[in-house]
């Protein structure tokens, strides 16, 4: 393929996913509803328990990451759900487009739309309890976004694969598997707090080691040494492995009948 | 040159994780489509058409056999051959809260159209498709026969050399679907379009197929142009009777006569060939004093044909 072609079908994937998104009557309460909730919940909860400033950034960076990559990771998981919805999955398989159109497409709508998310809730948190998400400057903002990010685009691949493979009745199993990884990653704790075993599984998450470096920088001290290298190592070994899973769900499904199964 | 070369082509599908089902959808079809016909696959419900046309699009991978579809392999060369190649079926579904515009536009789009070309693209095919009064409407909004057009234009965005059919009338009132068989007509004669459709309209495959492949429990039965078909399941012809006195019972038992069965007033004799049978029956009717009052001479109907074979 051309790199026009490449660009193309990404491109193609970008608008779609966009005009669903602003088509769709609860993409506000998706994109600021729970998230808000959260973060004023949240941090109406850490004054009560009378949290130093620090340990209450801590706390608050998790729910902020939490969501963020939430909602990038539903955006990158539409690029099948979509299609499974409304059962027309087989089109877009028909057309001479690779899964990396779809996921990336798909990223990219995530990236904006968590983006956006993460400067509102940044907003919020300095707004309501005079935290300052964004204090640590540009460049650590970004890598922990793009950390977010990274991560979200994994799992959103992983439940693409995993729908590809079962069909849309394991949605709600997708879902619940890679959010149950998301918990281990120390969104509230320190990893260091965690059990033998589970403390094993948190270092193998790359978010885990996003929100260290993030964190840092409001005085905790690193649990990891080289937290970004080994975050962006990782991503890109899960990126590569949940592309092939993806692939391998999708060959599986032509295989078996199950991508005509999902479409009229 | 062929369009289409298939060979042995057998599917089963399995389903259920504990204790699987099979289903042998295609038990070795053989089947070879020449460049710029239209070909109609017949076959009662669940007779493997449809299986046959995903694997033909490379939607569905066979278990065995040779499949060269435009010149490609489909299990090594598919995505080359998707670019040349598009499908609609009758029972169409896409994305419920787009445009008919959007559609057609994403599609575009993943076969790598774009800017102007696209726009024209897009103009160009709603026109066609006459969907011009649509182009805003979100596709949930929109009737059965609509949504067919959507999806054949849609079918028609990457102007495929090779398009399949699944079923491209199934539902439409008698007006669009006369309006949609001059499109595929239209399509192959000033595109040199290959097309290849399912369908259980008798009256559509007479007259739009070159070919028809008749398939029944995956396997192909019988093969030809429709005249070629109707001749080789030798259901003969009919000469329909109205007499006065309007039964004769001897005549089932006059030479070359197959059968007779009353149809609404009428006396139906099945004859192996009308031309030849004729004369002798009027004969013989005069003899016996009875009085022909209307006759009618008719080939044995697609349908006929069918239902002889689905036997
Ligand atoms: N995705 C699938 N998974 C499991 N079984 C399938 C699948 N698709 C088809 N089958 C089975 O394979 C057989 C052939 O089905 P197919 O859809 O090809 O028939 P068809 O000739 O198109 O029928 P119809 O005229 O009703 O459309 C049927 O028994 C059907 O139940
Ligand atoms: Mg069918």
């Amino acid at each position: 393929m051309s790199w026009r072609a490449e660009l193309l079908a990404v491109w193609a994937v970008v608008v779609r996913n966009a005009l669903m998104a602003s088509r769709n009557v609860f993409f506000f309460f998706e994109l600021l509803f729970w998230p808000i909730v959260g973060v004023l919940s949240i941090g109406l909860m850490t004054r009560f328990l009378h949290l130093t400033p620090e340990q209450a950034s801590f706390v608050l960076i998790g729910t902020i990451a939490l969501s963020v990559v939430n909602v990038c990771q539903l955006e990158v998981a539409y690029a099948v759900l979509l299609d499974v919805w409304s059962k027309s999955l087989k089109h877009q398989f028909l057309a001479p487009i690779g899964i990396r159109h779809l996921t990336l497409g798909s990223w990219l709508v995530g990236m904006a739309r968590g983006g956006a998310l993460f400067l509102l809730l940044a907003a919020l948190g300095w707004w309501a309890f005079d935290f300052r998400v964004l204090a640590p400057g540009w460049l650590p903002v970004a890598v922990f976004v793009l950390g977010c990010f990274l991560n979200a685009w994994i799992v959103g691949v992983f439940v693409c694969a995993l729908i590809t493979l079962f069909g849309n009745r394991a949605e709600a199993f997708a879902w619940a598997s890679v959010n149950l990884v998301l918990v281990l990653a120390g969104l509230y704790y320190p990893v260091s707090v965690l059990p033998e075993p589970v403390a094993t599984v948190a270092a193998a998450i790359p978010l885990t080691y996003f929100l260290d470096a993030y964190r840092a920088h409001f005085g905790f001290a690193p649990e990891f040494r080289a937290p970004i290298a080994a975050g962006l190592a990782l991503s890109a070994v899960y990126a590569a492995l949940a592309h092939w899973c993806f692939f391998a769900a999708l060959q599986r499904a032509r295989r078996t009948g199950l991508l005509l199964k999902m479409s009229e | 040159m062929l369009a289409i070369d298939a060979r042995d082509v057998t599917k089963t599908f399995k389903s259920g994780w504990f204790r699987p089902t099979r289903t042998a959808a295609l038990r070795g079809v053989s089947l070879t489509v020449p460049r710029g016909a239209i070909v109609g696959l017949l076959g009662p419900n669940g007779a493997g058409k449809t299986t046959l046309l995903s694997i033909l699009a490379t939607l569905l991978t066979p278990d065995s056999g040779s499949v060269t579809v435009l010149g490609h392999d489909v299990a090594r060369d598919a995505a080359r051959l998707r670019r040349r190649l598009n499908m609609a079926s009758g029972r169409p579904s896409f994305l419920w809260s787009l445009r008919v515009g959007e559609i057609i536009g994403f599609y575009g789009r993943l076969y790598g159209l774009s800017g102007r070309q696209l726009r024209r693209r897009v103009d160009e095919l709603i026109e066609l498709c006459e969907l011009s009064a649509h182009r805003r409407t979100p596709y949930s909004e929109l009737s059965t026969g609509l949504k067919q057009r959507v999806a054949l234009a849609k079918s028609l965005v990457n102007d495929p050399e090779l398009l399949f059919l699944d079923e491209p009338t199934l539902g439409l009132d008698p007006d669009v679907s006369v309006r949609v068989r001059r499109h595929i007509a239209d399509l192959r004669r000033e595109r040199g379009m290959t097309i290849v459709l399912t369908t259980h309209y008798m009256r559509e495959a007479d007259e739009l197929c070159d070919e028809i492949a008749f398939i029944k429990a995956g396997a192909i039965l019988a093969r030809g142009t429709p005249g070629e078909l109707k001749r080789q399941i030798r259901l003969g012809d009919v000469i329909a009777l109205r007499l006065d006195p309007p039964a004769v019972p001897w005549l089932a038992e006059t030479p070359g006569v197959l059968r007779c069965a009353e149809v609404a007033g009428w006396i139906e004799c099945t004859v192996d060939d009308a031309e030849k049978r004729l004369p002798d029956l009027l004969r013989a009717l005069h003899a016996e004093g009875v009085v022909v009052r209307n006759i009618r001479v008719r080939e044995p109907e697609l349908e006929e044909v069918f239902v002889e074979l689905a036997r």
